[in-house]
């Protein structure tokens, strides 16, 4: 006679503990569900821009590898190219080129900048990062990778690119 | 509608027989593999940043760059996913009351099928070649780039390093044996396009494989095969790796006899899915890395 009792009690508990965890799960997700929503309803084209520049010519702009560092390219997509700074097998720092044009708050975020480097507006985001807006088009960005590259490292890497070049590029 | 990226990179799963067997081949590549789970965990882990609205930043264009089919990140998580998939129900039924605990092979003989070498060569390469078309299609080089893929080998790490090591061990040495790169060479040249044509994970990836023909197909597989066979070489040399090697670190994971390596074998290939696993933290971090230096 008591089983069933148990069986319905423990039946109605299970639901709950069911629904409580299923509820916790939806909530944990949630933060990044309305840009899922709104980038996967057109297929193509949502994230870079039609005009952007080919990652490809961002390179020649790139600082050269010297004394004990290496740079070795990582990414080249349209709009964007990206190369590691390594020192003994170690990653240093990410260097990086992207136009702004397939990310225009990118741009915006410089009418802040307080700062300069080489004669461009900069900015330092974050704990890892350094980054500057070149011809109000081409964000050049430094990225610490090891807690050895600091800031001045940074800002120091920043100064090797060449922006003329790149500014010549639009 | 596939997945979306940030549910795919949630749902790794923190411990499985997948994620077993990949910690028990970490003695080839010491601390180089962590099993980084979690779509915002990934973010921090990857960029060091802890500042909330930043993450939420970079999440958000790293979900905007997955889902732009033109990018053609979508397309190498497909080629990760499809090389890898196989009865998973066998898996399954490993892990149903085994999680955390050794899993006895022999219960599972009965339900596998060792593959005949030429099956197994042809997979090792299919795998190889999905491994440089995710490279290009990630990265954005050309597809039939094998120097570039080649020349970016030498710098391979983390969860990368970790699936050429599994393919290596498990693909390669466990089913084919010490001599598998001969081995495998020898059977690709005696593979006709008719043969290729036949393998179930051919005809799902033919597309995506440079080449118009077959026979063209075919020579593109010869040829990555033969360029990447001396990074795989180098890597058995200078690991000093066997297949009793690598057999004696899988026992941490599964209980398995020396004389029944063949079924080792097939219920690797069907119990786990070390190319999607790894491959999806392969695709989570440049993503990122790439969301990060744009925002």
């Amino acid at each position: 006679m008591k089983f069933p009792n148990v069986r319905r009690v423990l039946a109605a508990l299970l639901l709950s503990m069911l629904l409580l965890v299923t509820a916790c799960q939806t909530q944990a997700s949630s933060r990044f569900d309305e840009v899922q929503a709104i980038s996967s309803q057109q297929k193509s084209g949502q994230a870079v821009a039609k005009d952007a520049t080919q990652g490809g010519s961002f390179n020649q702009f790139f600082p050269k590898a010297s004394r004990g560092y290496e740079r070795v390219f990582t990414q080249e997509k349209k709009g964007f190219a990206e190369a590691k700074l390594k020192k003994d097998g170690k990653d240093l720092a990410l260097m990086a080129i992207s136009d702004t044009r397939s990310l225009p708050t990118a741009a915006a975020k410089f009418k802040n900048a307080t700062k300069q480097i080489a004669g461009y507006p900069a900015l330092e985001i974050g704990s890892t990062q350094t980054a500057v807006l070149v011809a109000d088009r081409y964000q050049v960005k430094v990225l610490s990778r090891d807690p050895s590259f600091t800031a001045s490292d940074r800002e120091a890497l920043l100064k090797q690119f060449d922006y003329q070049g790149l500014a010549k590029l639009q | 509608m596939s997945k979306p990226i940030q549910k795919l990179v949630d749902d790794l799963p923190t411990n499985n027989l997948t994620v077993s067997m990949l910690r028990s081949l970490d003695f080839v590549i010491p601390g180089q593999w962590q099993n980084i789970t979690g779509f915002e965990n990934t973010i921090r882990v990857v960029t060091g940043e802890t500042d909330e609205d930043l993450i939420q930043q970079i999440g958000e264009r790293a979900i905007y760059l997955y889902n732009d089919r033109s990018q053609g990140y979508q397309r190498a998580m497909w080629l990760y996913q499809t090389v890898d998939s196989t009865d998973v129900a066998l898996g399954t039924a490993a892990l149903a009351n085994k999680v955390g605990e050794r899993i006895p092979l022999l219960g599972f003989l009965n339900r596998l099928t060792p593959k005949a070498d030429k099956a197994q060569t042809i997979d090792l390469s299919l795998k190889l070649v999905a491994e440089l078309v995710a490279f290009c299609y990630i990265n954005g080089i050309p597809g039939d780039s094998i120097g570039d893929f080649v020349a970016s080998l030498a710098d391979y790490s983390g969860e990368s390093l970790m699936r050429m090591v599994a393919l290596v061990c498990v693909d390669g040495l466990i089913p084919l044996g010490p001599d598998f790169i001969l081995k495998a060479q020898s059977v690709l040249n005696n593979t006709s396009p008719n043969e290729l044509e036949k393998n179930v994970t051919f005809q799902r990836i033919s597309d995506a494989i440079p080449g118009v023909t077959s026979l063209n197909k075919l020579l593109f597989i010869n040829e990555s095969f033969d360029s990447v066979k001396g990074w795989m070489s180098g890597l058995v040399s200078s690991r000093d790796l066997t297949p009793q090697k690598v057999v004696n670190n899988l026992r941490q994971a599964i209980e398995v006899t020396d004389d029944k390596l063949d079924y080792l074998a097939a219920f690797l290939d069907v119990a786990t899915n070390y190319y999607e696993h790894t491959g999806t933290q392969t695709l989570a971090r440049r993503l990122i890395e790439r969301a990060v230096a744009e925002i």
